[in-house]
């Protein structure tokens, strides 16, 4: 009901609803607009098709079991980076996002503070934190870990900030009431509400590394991404496969973990 | 039987806590891990001063290719537009099916979820590489590779919201005969509506995020410059760079963050 727009829908005239239509025509013109920029061209998707087929018979090759060992032991480093990446960001996470909170926060200058230095951390990618990182500290791990951990802080604090603020404030002034310092307060009034949240969080947050550790590898930033873009750039379709599919597998299995313990935390079925 | 609180009677026992056996196991955890990795925090510790030696270097911002950066982040959002297009397009159609309640026959659901799962299982840039060793160079298949995972992500937001839907909605429409498409335009949709619209803002400026990383991969937009130019160690260009993603990206976030509150 903004600004007077008919977003009532069906109409009573049976005719699609002058928002939705303006709505579509409007994503239409940007798509026709910007079509250039994206070189859309109708021609090349057709004719791709028998590229696209041809790539994927390339595919379909006998996978290098060989590679096995050495696809584990770097799927086991991609893992061992979100994991730590996750724990520096937590440990960062659990003051910033008491400051980030509107209601825990010593001063409202430093909850702006707080909150605009948050937003400028989750604002780049991960990738490109990573390129920084890798001209900084050179090869490795190391600087994938702390491009994952500056990003993770940016989000996890965010969202440790946004459970603390919708805490219930009788208990934190019952906590109050019985002369509890600053500190108590909050560690005994707002952390035990907040508690099934954050591991909420966590869980999200230690799925979400998992995925983005898989690519940092692409500019040399430790992890599973390195032999996968060297793996295409030699046509090692074999290995390609291997990789690919295990990065799927791995992924999908945490997502399900962290799905079923963030529903058991939060709607507390074994608590 | 009622607990009667005189003083000397003995308090009930503290409910035994595992906490700082867990908190002990992670940390051992983590020790063996940062070994495996062969991470080396100290060389951190030690190079703080270098580390502010090396981070002043991109204290001085090169502008001399500003129109060309430009058109790089033009193309990047484009990219992201396209991508964020394709995705709500495919989750406008997969979405209904998608949803338990709404789902024509229950294999239709699963088989539906499970492609969905499928299709955000794979990371963006790993799709750009597929995309792009299918098409070729170029920003179209980083549209393409933004939008099947976000596509994805859309229908299974979309599919839970429609189950939430109040189930006599739906009743009210099929009592009248509604067949399954007319359920879910006139049922569906026009009860997720706001929601919908706010999930979809926020995917756009998600793929305007990844569109910036995916020029790594070669499919185009400004990725591929910063990549350049810090491999040159021109510090002053990625500067210039990394300020005009960054601007962009911020405003892309205001001004999605602005459109949703108003939504809501």
């Amino acid at each position: 009901m903004t600004k007077g727009w008919n977003w009532r829908w069906p109409t009573r005239s049976g005719l699609p609803p002058l928002a939705a239509v303006a709505a579509v025509a409007g994503v239409l013109l940007m798509l026709w607009l910007t079509a250039p920029l994206v070189e859309i061209d109708l021609h090349r998707i057709l004719g791709s098709a028998g590229k696209m087929a041809a790539f994927a018979g390339d595919l379909m090759v006998k996978p290098d079991w060989k590679y096995l060992p050495q696809l584990f032991w770097k799927m086991v480093e991609t893992m061992e980076m979100s994991f730590v990446a996750t724990s520096i960001a937590l440990v960062v996470s659990l003051p910033l996002g008491l400051l980030a909170a509107r209601n825990a926060t010593p001063h409202v200058l430093v909850y702006r503070v707080i909150r605009d230095l948050l937003g400028l951390l989750r604002a780049m990618p991960e990738l490109v934190w990573a390129l920084v990182f890798v001209s900084a500290v050179g090869l490795g791990p190391l600087a994938g870990v702390m491009a994952l951990a500056i990003v993770t802080v940016g989000f996890m604090s965010k969202f440790f900030a946004e459970s603390i603020e919708v805490v219930d404030p009788k208990q934190v002034e019952g906590i109050a009431a019985h002369g509890a310092g600053w500190i108590q307060v909050r560690l005994f009034g707002m952390l035990p509400q907040v508690l099934p949240d954050f591991v909420g969080t966590v869980m999200y947050v230690l799925d979400h590394n998992l995925r983005a550790a898989t690519i940092l590898g692409f500019v040399g930033a430790g992890g599973i991404g390195f032999d996968l873009i060297m793996s295409v750039r030699l046509f090692q379709y074999d290995r390609l496969l291997l990789i690919a599919g295990s990065i799927y597998l791995v992924v999908t299995a945490l997502d399900h973990l962290s799905n079923r313990w963030r529903s058991r935390i939060i709607h507390g079925a074994a608590a | 039987m009622k607990r009667r609180l005189v003083p000397g009677t003995p308090l009930a026992p503290r409910p035994r806590s595992l906490f700082p056996v867990w908190l002990a196991a992670v940390l051992a955890l983590l020790w063996l891990i940062v070994h495996h990795l062969g991470i080396s925090f100290e060389t951190l510790g030690y190079g703080v001063t270098d580390m502010g030696e090396y981070f002043s270097r991109y204290g001085r911002p090169d502008f001399g290719d500003l129109p060309s950066y430009l058109r790089l982040m033009a193309v990047t959002l484009a990219t992201a537009f396209w991508g964020t297009v394709f995705a709500l397009v495919v989750a406008f159609l997969l979405a209904p099916l998608a949803a338990r309640n709404l789902s024509p026959h229950p294999l239709v659901f699963r088989a539906t979820r499970e492609l969905l799962n499928v299709m955000r299982a794979l990371p963006d840039l790993l799709l750009a590489l597929f995309f792009v060793a299918a098409i070729g160079l170029g920003p179209m298949p980083g549209a393409l590779a933004v939008g099947v995972p976000t596509a994805g992500f859309l229908a299974k937001f979309f599919a839970e919201s429609l189950e939430r839907v109040d189930a006599g909605i739906y009743e009210g429409l099929a009592s009248t005969g509604a067949n399954f498409p007319q359920v879910v335009m006139y049922a569906g949709w026009p009860s997720i509506l706001r929601e919908a619209l706010g999930f979809t803002l926020y995917i756009l400026d998600r793929n305007v995020r990844m569109a910036s990383v995916l020029g790594l991969v070669g499919a185009g937009g400004i990725g591929a410059a910063l990549h350049v130019t810090l491999s040159l160690f021109d510090y002053g260009r990625s500067a210039a760079l990394i300020l005009v993603m960054l601007v962009t990206i911020l405003l892309v976030d205001y001004a999605s963050a602005w459109l949703r509150r108003r939504l809501a």
